[in-house]
Formats: structure tokens, sequence, C-alpha cells
């Protein structure tokens, strides 16, 4: 039962989305997520498709990888869809069949709620794949900054972050190793009946956080004895700076929100 | 400061410029002493190893010497500074001297803080404030140092584990500090890894680095300018390598819990005429065990037919692999990382179905679904570190696991539950929470847990790795007993020397079975290009075997032991005395430029 998470995974290629400061880029994506979850008519849906797909073209990002990012979510897409094209029941009615009726308006909103999520599900993982943990922290640590003036310990909270990226590797291969273990000792989820399935999750549960635990233990020593003392007194090997593409990059958005809105 | 240049060479050893200082060091867990009276220095530019048995105190000593743990009474001056005085620390100065520390330790995983190798060596530097363009220097600098330049922009956790601890260590150094700490750095690692760490430390000791290394690898430390081996919290010997692995010291040190180097034990095996004997009676009593105590089990006999196995649309991970094990026979499956061996024992326990081709056990394919289930029903599998998967509160409730999943009533699960535990040697520690075991306990009790199903054939993924040579001899001596109880052994080794023990070798390169034969066939000198081709050595006796003819020596057959190495020097008419340059002229684990500093 091997894992095979690509969540959150840096995707190293030459491109001019990788090339953004990091800032910037976390902005512009939020902004345009924000538009793109405003988006109500065909037309601006595809916009928003037209825009998600050119971003991605110029990340040169291969379409696998991407859709292997959002795979994991597609299960629940499916069902998204399914929902509303049951439940909605609003305009003319397309198919009838027995109890099933399938409406006009449901099959809008099964189109719209899915592609509208699709597209932002792709602009999501796209900010993962082209931005290096260090450049994420580093900019989360520099757009908070205002906040820790407030006490919020900004930086702590992007380091947290970045080895959260980390380790999501390592507690998914210690997962499928729990389950294979425990499989081979006749437990696992694909025995016995319900109650025995969710009972299973207990040890595999317990084994986790154990081992969450031993790998905190030993990154603690690691932190310390690499002189890890917060974000204060901290350089940084890169550099963050504002270049002529960002604002390229800050305008094309700007065109794009305000497309969405004349739409 | 990394010093350079002769001068600090030339000045290594000299007195009064220590740069670790511990003068009477206790530290104490709860009541037990982890450290007992210590007093303990180390000049500038020394290489140090320490050894000693699990829970002798050497990790604790390594976390003080490296400033992370403060003792309770005495002093520690370190880097010159005063960090703490009759067990009161001084916070302020342990921060300045961690400055001046670097550690590196067993496991990569957790030392590592970023998913960008170049990202993570420049993590230290960042720390310390460094000024960006001095950070990028020192990133660079240090890559280079550990042959990883090109994988500047690669993720680790994409990386072999032995690339990753030089990861680590590049980390460590480019903070540039006096005294680097290595806690086990190779003890997770195959043979090629732990060679390029070795070559790494050669390189740090020519440029000055103070280092002090803990490990279980008695032939590391052959190569250190001083050996430490601690015992209960205290140093029991303290000299330099030829000193302390003197032929008087043999009983010694295996008292104190380690192996003796290759070169000790095998001028102890010329003076004892009667080892090899011993050990073919061994075998023998290993035979007649079998004969008698097969009964209870059915005879499991393994078979691979042209087996291919890929991950997704990836590379094959097997391609056309084939091979048998009898029932009641041990095979040994080797190849470095990467090479298939775990993928083959995950389709040996029918957790996965081969892509084309066979496997079944005792008869059974893997094709179906309920085949799987099936032979998963009769395959123990013993995975990599198995004590990671430990989750009940005591350690008899946890080995109950599987039979209970078995369906099987109370009083059959006790006896199973019980007859493990005796098997494993941890009947006591019945009751004990699995993790208050030491790291050699825990790894038996993870064991029980897969003993108690009663399998006809154990797959194991590198028993032995991270052990102490205590619990690797412990492990040894519960795999000959299983055998001699007619269970079929599977085991995945990057020890040669747990190879030859097998019936049957098998190596795998590059997804493909390119050898299979028994220990004497697979070693053959024939072999010998391909299996370095493979990344793999041979066994120590056959290589020094090697060493020796290639200087000239009359030719010694294929020893594959020491006893049999033994014999054939005594054949050629040495006395007690292992030969003409025998110390040194063994292979690998010691870098070139001690191996040419004793003339080969």
């Amino acid at each position: 039962m091997a894992f095979n998470i690509k969540i959150g995974q840096y995707y190293e290629a030459d491109s001019p989305i990788h090339a953004l400061d990091a800032r910037v880029k976390l902005c512009c994506e939020l902004a345009a997520l924000v538009a793109m979850f405003c988006a109500g008519n065909p037309a601006q849906l595809v916009l928003g498709a037209a825009f998600t797909l050119s971003v991605v073209a110029a990340s040169r990002i291969p379409v696998g990888r991407i859709a292997a990012s959002i795979k994991p979510l597609v299960f629940f897409l499916a069902f998204l869809s399914l929902f509303n094209l049951v439940f909605v029941q609003s305009g003319a009615p397309l198919l009838v069949a027995g109890p099933l009726r399938v409406t006009e308006g449901g099959a809008w909103a099964a189109v719209l709620y899915t592609v509208r999520f699709g597209l932002a599900l792709m602009l999501g993982s796209l900010i993962l794949l082209t931005t290096t943990p260090t450049e994420l922290s580093d900019a989360f640590d520099s757009l908070l900054s205002p906040l820790a003036r407030l006490g919020l310990p900004a930086h702590e909270i992007a380091m947290v972050f970045s080895l959260m990226l980390r380790f999501i590797p390592t507690i998914a291969d210690e997962t499928s190793a729990i389950l294979d273990a425990q499989a081979m000792r006749g437990g696992g989820f694909d025995e016995g009946g319900p109650v025995r399935r969710v009972r299973a999750i207990v040890p595999v549960v317990v084994a986790l956080l154990a081992s969450g635990l031993r790998h905190a233990e030993g990154l603690s020593r690691a932190l310390d004895a690499r002189c890890y003392e917060g974000g204060e007194g901290r350089t940084h090997l890169h550099e963050q700076r504002i270049e002529r593409r960002d604002l390229a990059a800050v305008a094309i958005v700007a065109a794009f929100i305000a497309g969405m809105a004349l739409l | 400061m990394v010093a350079t240049g002769t001068h600090e060479l030339a000045e290594r050893g000299a007195d009064g410029d220590a740069v670790v200082r511990l003068s009477h060091v206790t530290l104490r867990y709860g009541d037990a002493a982890a450290l007992d009276d210590v007093t303990f220095e180390v000049p500038r530019g020394q290489r140090v190893c320490v050894l000693g048995a699990n829970g002798s105190g050497k990790s604790t000593l390594a976390s003080v010497i490296c400033g992370l743990l403060a003792p309770d009474e005495g002093s520690v001056e370190l880097v010159g500074e005063a960090v703490c005085e009759d067990g009161s620390p001084d916070l302020e100065a342990y921060r300045r001297a961690r400055r001046g520390l670097g550690l590196v330790f067993q496991n990569p995983d957790d030392q590592i803080v970023t998913s960008v190798v170049a990202d993570d060596v420049a993590f230290g530097p960042e720390n310390l404030g460094l000024p960006r363009e001095g950070i990028a220097a020192r990133v660079e600098r240090e890559l280079r140092r550990v042959a990883l330049t090109d994988y500047a922009k690669a993720d680790p956790s994409r990386m072999s584990g032995g690339q990753r601890q030089r990861v680590c260590i590049a980390g460590a150094l480019a903070m540039e500090p006096q005294v680097l700490v290595l806690d086990e750095p190779s003890s997770l690692l195959d043979v090629r890894g732990r060679e390029a760490i070795l070559r790494v430390m050669g390189r740090l000791r020519a440029a000055g680095t103070t280092l002090v290394h803990v490990t279980h690898f008695m032939d590391e430390a052959l190569a250190a300018d001083r050996v430490v081996v601690m015992e209960a919290g205290h140093v029991a010997l303290d000299g330099a390598p030829a000193e302390v692995f003197c032929a008087a010291n043999a009983g010694l040190l295996e008292s104190l819990g380690l192996e003796l180097p290759f070169d000790l034990r095998l001028q102890l095996a010329m003076g004892s005429r009667d080892g090899a004997q011993e050990r073919v009676d061994g075998d023998e009593a290993g035979a007649e065990a079998r004969a008698t105590s097969a009964g209870g089990l059915l005879p499991t006999e393994v078979s691979v037919e042209g087996a291919s196995y890929s991950y997704g649309r990836g590379k094959k991970a097997l391609d056309g692999v084939s091979f048998r094990v009898a029932a009641g026979e041990s095979a040994a499956i080797v190849g470095q990382t990467g090479s298939g061996k775990s993928t083959l024992l995950r389709l040996l326990c029918g957790l996965e179905a081969p892509d084309s081709g066979t496997v079944s056990v005792a008869g059974q394919g893997t094709g179906t679904k309920k085949g799987r289930r099936l032979v998963r029903r009769r395959v123990g599998y013993v995975m990599q570190h198995p004590e990671r998967q430990l989750f009940a509160q005591t350690v008899a409730e946890d080995v109950a696991f599987g039979p209970r999943n078995l369906g099987l009533p109370a009083e059959e699960v006790a006896r199973r539950v019980d007859g493990a535990l005796d098997l494993v040697g941890l009947g006591k520690k019945r009751d004990a929470s699995p993790f208050e075991l030491s790291g050699g306990q825990r790894r038996l009790a993870a064991i029980a847990g897969v003993l108690a199903m009663e399998p006809g054939l154990l797959v194991l993924d590198e028993p032995t790795a991270g052990l102490d040579p205590r619990g690797r001899a412990r492990l040894r001596e519960l795999l000959a007993k299983l055998r001699a109880r007619g269970v079929t052994l599977v085991q995945v080794t990057h020890s040669m020397e747990d190879a030859t023990r097998a019936d049957h070798v098998i190596v795998l390169d590059q997804s493909r079975a390119v050898l299979d034969g028994t220990p004497a066939e697979v070693f053959s000198r024939a072999n010998e290009v391909q299996l370095k081709a493979c990344g793999l050595g041979i066994p120590k006796p056959l290589a020094h075997a090697r060493a020796l003819e290639d200087a000239g020596h009359a030719p010694l057959g294929d020893p594959l032991t020491i006893e049999c190495l033994a014999a054939a020097l005594r054949r050629c008419g040495h006395g007690t005395d292992p030969g003409p340059g025998a110390p040194g002229v063994g292979p690998a684990p010691i870098p070139r430029e001690e191996a040419s500093a004793d003339g080969l």
C-alpha cells in the first residue's frame, strides 16, 4: 500500500513563474484565487480557465505533475459535481428518472463549482510546485513581519510551515511502512468488518504519533546544534528583491481581475 | 575555523591546546548515571573515536561535547568557553560555544530542515547571521568537499541515505566548527555510503578539523588518532588504536561489548587451531536440529520466476528476476541502494503482485488477491527498523497483535506470545513498555511480534542495521535458532559477512538478479570485477587473502571466513603471525592515505 504523495513538492524548472519573487507570487495568487471563486457566468469561467492554463504553460511544469498533485482531491471534485447535479433543483428539468431529477440549474451548478474548484486547485498546487520551501518561508516571514510587531511569531510560523512541507514525504513513507507491517500481521484496513476496520486505525495512529515524537526529538537536537534561535539575527542565502518581471506579473493579474469584474 | 595547511598538522596533539575539556563530569537520567565522573580532553586537530556498547554513555558524551547537554556535576570547557563550572551551566557561554561546535547524528532525515540541498547547507550559516556572499561561498565549498556539487538544487528526500548524510555533514561544516562531533553517522548506510563518509572524514582530518566520532564499527576506529572505549558511564580504555586493539586486550574488548577489528580476529584465529573445527561442529548441530524439529512447521519454499515490477509508469524496479529458495534454506539478497531489494521483499510477502512472471511461496502464487492473502499468512516480514512500528502499551500486548488478528483463542495467543518472547530472549520484559527498552531490545520485541504469527518463511530487510555489536550478535543467534527450527530465511543485507553465513546468495544490480549461488560460488574470483561494478565488496577474509596474493603471497584459496583464512595461512607456514604486512592490508574502510602509509 505505497503512498505516493506529491503535495507540496517543489519541481525545478527554469520558467518566469519560478523566477518571480515569492512574496509577489503569493499575493498575486491569493488575489487570483479570490477572483476565481467569484466566477459565476460562463464567460468568467472561460477567462478563468484561460488564465490558469496560460500560467501553467508559462511555468513549464508537465501537466502530469500538476494532475498528480491534485489527484487526491479528484474524488472530492467528483462528489461535489454529483451532489450539485442531483440536489440543485432550479430551472427546467433536463432528465427525470423516478425520484432522480436533473435540472438546468443543477447541471450548471455542477459544471460551475467543479470547474471553479478544479482551477483553483491547479493554481494552488502551482505555487508549491514553483517555489522552494525556503523561498516560501522567507516570503511568509517578510509578509507577516508587520504583524510581528503586534506579537505574532511570524518567522516561527513560517518555519513550522516549511518544516511541515519537508516532513510530508517522510511521514507518508512511514505510514505506508506501518500499514504494510500491520497488514502482514493480519491487521490493516482490508480485513474484517467495518468495526474492525475502524479499530485498525488505532495502532496505526499510535505508531505514527510515536514516530512523530521521535522525529521532533531528533529535529530539535539538529536545530540546536545548528544554532537556530528563531528569526532574530538570521540572514538569508536568497535575496528577496522586486524586479520588473514582478511588476509585470502584478499587472497581468490586475488585468485578469478587471476582466473577471467586467464580464 | 577549519584550520588548513601542514602547520596545524604538525601541532596536532600539542599539550595545552585542548578544544574540549571535561573534568569529573557526571550526568544522570533519573537515577541512572549515563556519565560517571568522566575526565577527558581532546587536543585541537585530533581525530578521536568513541566506542562502547549501547547504554555505555557514548551518545551522552557526544551530546555533552557538542554543547547540547549540560552535566549535573563537574566542569566543561568547550572551544575556550567555560560552559559549565561544578555542575552550574552558563547558558550564554553555551550559546557562544555552540557556534564553534558541529554535530551530525544517525538519522539524516531528522537533520535536514528543507527540501533543497543548497538551502539546507545554508541553514546553519544563516542562523549565524553571516552575510549573503559568505554563505553562498561556504555552501559551494562544502558541497564540493562532500562531492555533491551537482546536487545543489536536488531534493534530499530523493537522494540515497549516504548522500543525505553527506548533506548533513556539509551543513555542519558550513558553520566552520572547531570541533565536529559525529554520532554514529554511518550506522544506517550501505557499504558505499559508509566508504564515502569515511573519505570525507579522512579529508577533514588532513585539513586539521578536530573530530569526535562515535561508532559501532571497529574498523572505522583504526583510522583515528585515538580510541576511547566507554563502559557504564566511564572511560574504560583510552589510547592509540594499536594500543587499544592489541591482542592482550581481546578478552576485555569483548566483555565491553565490542567486536574485534579484523586484523586482531585473524591474529587470534591463527593462534587457536581448533577455531575452524568449532564452526563445522556448529553447522552439524544446526543440521541435526533442522531434521528433528521441522515437523511443527510446514516446509516453505520460495520460487520466483521472471518477476518484473514497476511503480507507476516509471522505470522497472525489478526486471525478470528468477531464483528459488528451498524449504528450510537461508538466502541473502545483496545489492546496493536502489537495486530493487526492498521491492523484491514486498513481492515475496504478497504485499504486491508482480507485473509479469510469478512469485510463489509454498506453492501458492501471489497473482490473485486471495493468493496474496494466503501468502501473507505464511510469511513473516521484518522490515527495516521494525522497532519504529511498535505501538502497544506493553511488549506482550504488541506481540499479541498478530495472533489476535488471526482470531485465535486466548490460550493459544498467550502460548504464542510466551513462545515468541522466549525465543528472542525478552521473556522478562513482557510487561515493560516497548518505549523503555534499549534499541536492540526494541528490535527484538518487534521481531517477536512477527514470530508470533509462526511464519514458515521469514523475510528480513537489513535486520542488523543500526545495532551495536552485541545487538548484532544476538540477532545472528536468533536467526541461527530459527533456521534450526526449519524456518526458511530470506534476508537483505549490506554485510558481506552475514551473506557468507547464508546457504545461498543472490546479487541484485539495477533491478536484475545478476549472480545466484552458494557464497563460495558468488564470491569466486571470476565474479570479483562484477561485484565491484555492482557497488559491493567481497567478504573481508577473502579480500585480505587477495591483497596478500597480489603482494606476492602463495595462493590461499577462497577463504570466506576468518577461520578458513587462518587455516590457509597456517598451511603456508605462518605460525601465529598473520602474514607479511597484514595490518592495514584489509580493504576499504581504511582511507587510502592510511593504507598507503602502511606500505601497500
